[in-house]
């Protein structure tokens, strides 16, 4: 079947790992110098810009499409209002930043116990109404976030439906040899252009450094969530998804793990808005209506529900679509009028629909089982010495059953083994 | 006392609308224990099909609204075909998704097709007033909204009571298995209701926007949306009367909040919707009329 | 036991069966249920399938009346029922009532009645209706009242009455007796046993309660997991010890 198989915790399978994360890692490097300036990349008449503001964003949204994973694909509530949560820690922060002075990465502290907080008293509710009418109430909630930042008495906090502005900025510190990497950059033979010519601008070194504040943050969040779901409270809220009541019935406590989970995912969207404004520097109550609300919901289905690099691809995707559909605007045969716009939206939506009939799994789906006809990497047998000829129940890298994804278990194999490998 | 008859009957005709959507909503959710989040977004897309049809096809307003909605009926009875019969009904992710999707593809196409400035709808009723008490003021628009949302109800109603697609349609509502077993065709029942509440949909919103004080762009709906779906819950999901009844219930109710509780602002409004929602769903989510099968869902 | 030797409509069996059915399998998704039966019912017959809990005998009428995807062969006077929809078989004249009689509780009893007949498109529906009116009075008193309202001996003979009224040639009952007082299902057999006789319906009753069934029965078969173990006239499966042992706690 695999061209190649390996057994988990083989040196065989620990070298494919490392090799996986090296190349990783130094992708990110040179895709944060590559892109300080903006990249474009141009296909027919249109440019596509990459530019490390667009990257920074969808780190933000991988961030709270992480948090809705936590809450919807792993927990199984249909709770629908990130864009609440995701829209309370830009304002918060934004305040915090502009007006009072902290630093950014001070707001932590105040964010997520803030967030976690929001997040399980909505989650009260959430253990009585279920399903679809939960689905409701979270859409309903993540609909008045803009009316309930434009209120009058909140004006001095939130300036209105101007948007608060944030003027703080985060800066590279002196010692980091940004312009020493730049430089052995550009002398690569043939790449070196891309890395763009002589020294780095201040500008520059402040956005590549911002992107990998972020993309640290991102990290982080990523690989704590990992460790939640490995966890026992992670098997619990994976519990209370598959069956609630033989979850109840052996023991898990429903309302402290739903409540909890809620928290969880409320505080992840809290970071992603701290990112989303740190990057943004506004923050305005349009951006986070009910329509972002859906959004993140698309990303977490295009990439995948139940899957922590679903949640990865569907930030970007949702990121980048509706920008990259404003700027197409020349496709042969198709009138002008189709292509500005809100056409990002209408590719999403359909994207959407499409997927839930043709791969249910989302991106990470198809893309696992692609990959699997290459590589495969089996859990060790229990007794014998990793052998070829021992076949594990489960296989990982298998798209999960043609069924609800809800309710069938993620490939944890893929997501949660004890070395895990990078998205893709 | 005038100010407050003014105040219902202000609330009675955005009432009206909500009522309107709100039955659009119960429809289906009769049918299949869905709910359509996309039924706003429909109805706008209706109610600008509604529009081109009376300002550039030059169609008599009536005649573009029957039309329209006939238009719309269709509309609806295709997307259950091919969106929402392939999906078993008692998995519910797949057709939140799916009717999610349908929201951000309605709103989106709108946009590309009529842009984004607002635009006045023409009158579908008389202007003008037909009773004043004082400072109370009954305007045509209000009576004439009122008589329409009676003769839906009641057409509705007859249909439902008194034709052979209308037992079908209670029969699927109220038990689905022994329905397929007494030989009713379920697909095209389903398709049946889902054509049935987009046309109600499509009347509703082209009621809404031509109150002289609304105009019509893709955004409209939206907000109404919510307070419909506060309206079907208050009057209970399955309930036809109800979300008529809840209807009324609310826009009176914003209507009166407006104007006596005054330091809540207009905005609070949409949240004070949702806090019915959420309270009617967590206490007692057959609302005023529903049946108890609503619970068990 | 029971004096009177029952006559049904039809004795010995002659000819093509009504329903034949051979290799049935089905099941629901990955579980299979039934594992290849093979049974007959002639028509004007009376056949009760006799089975513990979770034997499959619900599974076999659901099997028969197209709600569940089977493979094999079911013949309904000589038509392939399998891969056709439960719409199309009820059209062919298999009515099926389900365990726990399958009321519409939001419909009135009248409304009930005209969902039954459903797929009839003559003009004798209403007097039909009025027939079972003077078969079950209770019926007739209830008539505009919410079916969900009734008791359930009321709502069994609802569901009897509303399978009836599409004039099938064949019912399939699953279960009658399940959660009656034994009178009302004392009653309830005698009825069956009369519309056999007047009528000539053909009637395949699935039932964990063999002594009344098997006492208006022709033949019965005994299902366990799935297949078939016992099959024979009812008096002799009525005077069977292994059965009596096992499904009359004799």
């Amino acid at each position: 079947m695999a061209r190649y198989t390996l057994v988990q915790g083989t040196p065989q399978a620990r070298t494919y790992h490392w090799v996986a994360w090296t190349l990783f890692i130094g992708l990110l490097v040179l895709v944060a110098f590559a892109y300080a300036d903006t990249g474009q990349l141009n296909i027919l008449e249109n440019s596509y810009s990459v530019s490390l503001t667009r990257l920074n964003k969808a780190i933000a949204y991988v961030i709270a499409v992480l948090g809705l994973q936590v809450v919807v694909g792993y927990t199984g509530q249909l709770a629908l209002g990130q864009s609440f949560f995701f829209g309370t820690g830009a304002y918060l922060s934004a305040w915090l930043v502009e007006d009072q002075h902290w630093p950014w990465l001070a707001t932590l502290a105040v964010v997520i116990p803030a967030c976690f907080l929001l997040g399980v008293l909505v989650g009260i509710p959430a253990l009585r109404i279920k399903g679809l009418y939960l689905a409701l109430v979270t859409l309903g909630l993540a609909a008045i976030f803009p009316s309930i930042v434009q209120l009058d008495s909140l004006d001095e906090y939130t300036a209105g439906a101007a948007g608060k502005k944030v003027n703080s900025d985060i800066v590279a510190p002196g010692w980091l040899p940004l312009d020493g990497i730049a430089s052995v950059l550009q002398n690569i033979p043939f790449f070196g252009q891309y890395f763009g010519d002589g020294d780095l601008s201040s500008n520059d070194a402040d956005r590549i450094w911002k992107f990998f504040v972020f993309t640290v943050v991102g990290a982080i969040c990523f690989w704590m969530v990992a460790n939640l779901i490995k966890s026992r409270p992670g098997r619990a809220i994976r519990a209370i998804r598959d069956n609630e009541t033989s979850a109840a019935v052996s023991g898990v406590h429903l309302s402290r793990y739903k409540t909890m989970s809620f928290g969880v995912a409320s505080a992840l969207g809290g970071v992603g808005g701290i990112v989303y404004v740190a990057e943004l520097g506004i923050a305005s109550p349009g951006d986070f209506s009910q329509l972002l609300a859906i959004f993140f919901i698309v990303g977490l289905v295009v990439g995948g529900v139940g899957t922590l690099t679903g949640a990865v691809v569907g930030g970007i995707v949702i990121a980048f679509v509706p920008e990259w559909s404003s700027a197409t605007t020349d496709v042969p045969g198709v009138p002008a009028r189709w292509l500005q716009g809100p056409t990002g939206t209408l590719v999403l939506g359909i994207l959407l629909i499409l997927l839930t009939f043709v791969l249910p799994g989302g991106i990470v789906a198809g893309v696992r089982k692609m990959r699997a006809k290459v590589v495969r990497v089996t859990p060790s047998p229990p007794s014998s010495p990793a052998g070829a000829d021992s076949a594990p129940p489960r296989e990982s890298g298998d798209t999960p059953h043609p069924v609800d994804e809800l309710s069938e278990p993620p490939t944890q194999h893929e997501d949660v083994p004890a070395t895990s490998a990078p998205p893709g | 006392m005038e100010l407050f008859l003014a105040r219902i009957f202000d609330g009675f005709s955005n009432g009206a609308t909500y009522g309107l959507i709100a039955l659009a909503l119960v429809i289906i959710y009769k049918a299949t224990t869905l709910i359509n989040f996309a039924q706003g977004e429909m109805a706008m897309f209706g109610a600008f099909v509604v529009l081109v049809l009376a300002t550039e096809r030059g169609l008599p307003m009536w005649l573009a609204v029957v039309v329209g909605m006939l238009i719309s009926a269709a509309a609806g009875a295709l997307i259950e075909r091919v969106l929402i019969r392939p999906f078993d009904p008692s998995d519910h992710l797949p057709l939140v998704i799916i009717t999610l999707g349908l929201f951000l593809v309605f709103g989106a196409l709108a946009g590309i097709i009529w842009r984004f400035d607002p635009r006045g709808f023409p009158h579908l009723f008389p202007a003008g007033n037909a009773i004043t008490v004082g400072v109370a003021t009954l305007t045509w628009y209000t009576v004439c909204v009122t008589i329409t949302m009676l003769a839906v109800v009641g057409g509705l109603t007859l249909l439902l009571k008194k034709t052979k697609i209308g037992l079908a349609f209670r029969a699927v509502s109220s038990n689905l298995e022994s329905a397929e077993l007494s030989g009713i065709r379920v697909g095209p029942t389903l398709q049946f209701g889902w054509a049935l509440a987009a046309a109600v949909g499509t009347l509703g919103a082209s009621i809404y926007v031509a109150n002289p004080i609304f105009q019509l762009e893709p955004s409209v709906m939206a907000r109404v949306l919510i307070f419909s779906a506060a309206a079907a819950a208050l009057g209970g999901l399955d309930s036809l009367g109800g979300a008529i009844i809840g209807g009324l219930i609310i826009g009176m109710v914003q209507s009166i909040m407006v104007q006596y509780v005054g330091f809540i602002p207009n905005e609070l409004g949409l949240a004070a919707a949702v806090f019915v929602l959420m309270v009617v769903l967590l206490f007692k989510p057959s609302g005023l009329f529903g049946t108890k099968s609503v619970e068990r869902v | 036991m029971t004096d009177a030797t029952v006559t049904p409509a039809s004795d010995a069996p002659r000819g093509t069966p009504l329903l034949d059915v051979k290799a049935l399998r089905g099941g629901y998704g990955p579980i299979q249920v039934l594992h290849g039966l093979d049974f007959h019912v002639h028509e004007g017959e009376v056949v009760v399938i006799l089975g513990a809990n979770g034997a499959g005998k619900t599974t076999t009428l659901r099997a028969v009346s197209g709600m569940i995807e089977t493979t094999g062969s079911v013949e309904l006077r000589g038509e392939q029922l399998v891969g056709k929809g439960p719409a199309d078989i009820v059209r062919r004249g298999l009515k099926h009532v389900p365990q726990g009689r399958g009321t519409f509780p939001e419909l009135t009893v009248e409304d009930n009645l005209r969902v039954g007949a459903f797929v009839r498109k003559d003009k004798e529906v209403e007097a039909d209706m009025a027939k079972w009116f003077e078969i079950y009075p209770v019926l007739h008193e209830r008539r505009n009242q919410r079916a969900g309202s009734l008791s359930g001996g009321e709502q069994q003979m609802l569901a009897v009455s509303r399978a009836l009224m599409s004039r099938p040639e064949m019912v399939l009952l699953d279960e009658p007796s399940l959660g009656l007082a034994p009178i009302i299902v004392k009653d309830l057999f005698d009825r069956f046993r009369q519309i056999n006789r007047e009528t000539g319906t053909t009637m395949l009753i699935v039932e964990q309660n063999a002594q009344l069934a098997l006492g208006i029965a022709n033949r019965g078969y005994v299902l366990e997991t799935g297949e078939i173990s016992v099959e024979g006239p009812a008096d002799a499966l009525i005077h069977d010890d292994a059965i009596r042992k096992a499904y009359l706690g004799v």
